[in-house]
């Protein structure tokens, strides 16, 4: 019973706290709705990401590079090490790229690569620093591989595999040019 | 069977006005607007907001909802949907303003220039006790009370509005009213 009158009181007290509404706020409301009202715009199964980045296009070529190299190991195919679509970002670069850039950019392709390499416990040098990065048989990088050979990347980031005696010959022209 | 009939065509009517919002129609919007402008506004008023601040608090809702509408999943829902963002909408205010309690117990007063309809059938006494008891309440337990038998929503819709399942709804609807009925006893035991 007395639940039913407090019931009864409460509905009563709904009743006088009915007030009139402000006669303006419907349209103002109304005058918020956006344009275009998008469901995607937010969310629990959303987010907004906005990124407003600005790098310099040798910033973007390494990390499109590096991003390269990552997927190509995280998702089996080609090793990183065996060209594939490290050859396709090369390409990519390329074609994004031109003159100095592309040369630039060749270098730092060279040296994300070395870094990967150096992670995975490779005996490998890197010569990126020291060489003209115009020079298109400059060695960037070396690593010996298990048949006693080294698979060498040059400037334009073609990759060879050569012999001992061939790699100090490069090593030699290499010296030799920077003496000039 | 008239009852039944009404309810499918609001059901209906839900359900399109949702689907409409979801697909982004703006008319959509503006129908929203029509049906629950007030309904928001009085919630917060209910609630203990004062006027001008009912008002700011009623254009936020919508602007929050016009961000949320992917969170709208069906006509069903609807109704809970807008109050849960308004509910949402009053915390966020009442976080900020942790000073205006006092304030929004003034500002739950019967307004002026309408004769509440407990006057006419001579309990106006008890709703001005019951008004006040409303207002002393925490906040979880008023917007529980304010929910359900002010703005008529279902224990479902009114848990959902709130965040909370319908169990925890009920407890504190339980304990809101056990409250309530505790402030306005009189000395002989009988509601006042």
């Amino acid at each position: 019973m007395r639940e039913e009158k407090l019931e009864k009181l409460l509905n009563e007290l709904a009743d006088a706290t009915a007030e009139p509404v402000p006669p303006h706020l419907a349209e103002d409301i109304k005058h918020q709705i956006p344009q275009q009202l998008s469901p995607h715009r937010g969310g629990l199964d959303t987010v907004n990401i906005i990124v407003d980045l600005r790098i310099s296009k040798l910033t973007a070529a390494a990390a499109i590079i590096v991003t390269m190299v990552l997927f190509a190991n995280f998702f089996g195919g080609q090793s990183p090490a065996d060209g594939g679509i490290y050859q396709n970002g090369k390409l990519l670069v390329k074609y994004c790229l031109g003159g100095i850039l592309a040369d630039r950019s060749n270098v730092l392709a060279a040296k994300s690569r070395y870094e990967y390499l150096a992670q995975t416990g490779k005996d490998v040098m890197y010569y990126g620093d020291s060489v003209d990065p115009r020079d298109s048989n400059a060695v960037l990088i070396q690593w010996k591989l298990s048949d006693g050979g080294y698979r060498v990347v040059f400037g334009d980031l073609r990759e060879e595999i050569v012999s001992a005696e061939e790699l100090i010959r490069l090593q030699a022209r290499m010296l030799q040019k920077k003496a000039k | 069977m008239e009852y039944s009939d009404s309810s499918d065509k609001s059901e209906q009517r839900c359900s399109s006005l949702a689907a409409r919002l979801r697909a982004g129609n703006r008319a959509a919007a503006v129908e929203l607007v029509d049906i629950y402008y007030e309904q928001i506004y009085v919630f917060f008023r209910r609630l203990g907001h004062s006027c001008q601040v009912s008002e700011d608090l009623t254009q936020e809702s919508f602007l929050a909802a016009w961000q949320h509408i992917g969170q709208l999943r069906s006509g069903k829902t609807l109704n809970s949907w807008m109050y849960r963002i308004a509910g949402n909408v009053s915390k966020l205010y009442w976080r900020g303003h942790k000073d205006s309690k006092a304030v929004s117990i003034e500002g739950f007063d019967v307004p002026d220039g309408s004769e509440p309809e407990c006057d006419k059938t001579g309990n106006s006494e008890q709703v001005g006790r019951l008004k006040n008891a409303v207002a002393g309440l925490p906040i979880k337990l008023r917007q529980a009370v304010v929910l359900h038998y002010m703005q008529h929503l279902t224990i479902a819709e009114a848990a959902e509005a709130a965040g909370v399942g319908q169990g925890t709804f009920k407890s504190r609807l339980n304990r809101a009213l056990k409250t309530l009925r505790g402030r306005i006893i009189s000395e002989d035991g009988e509601l006042l």
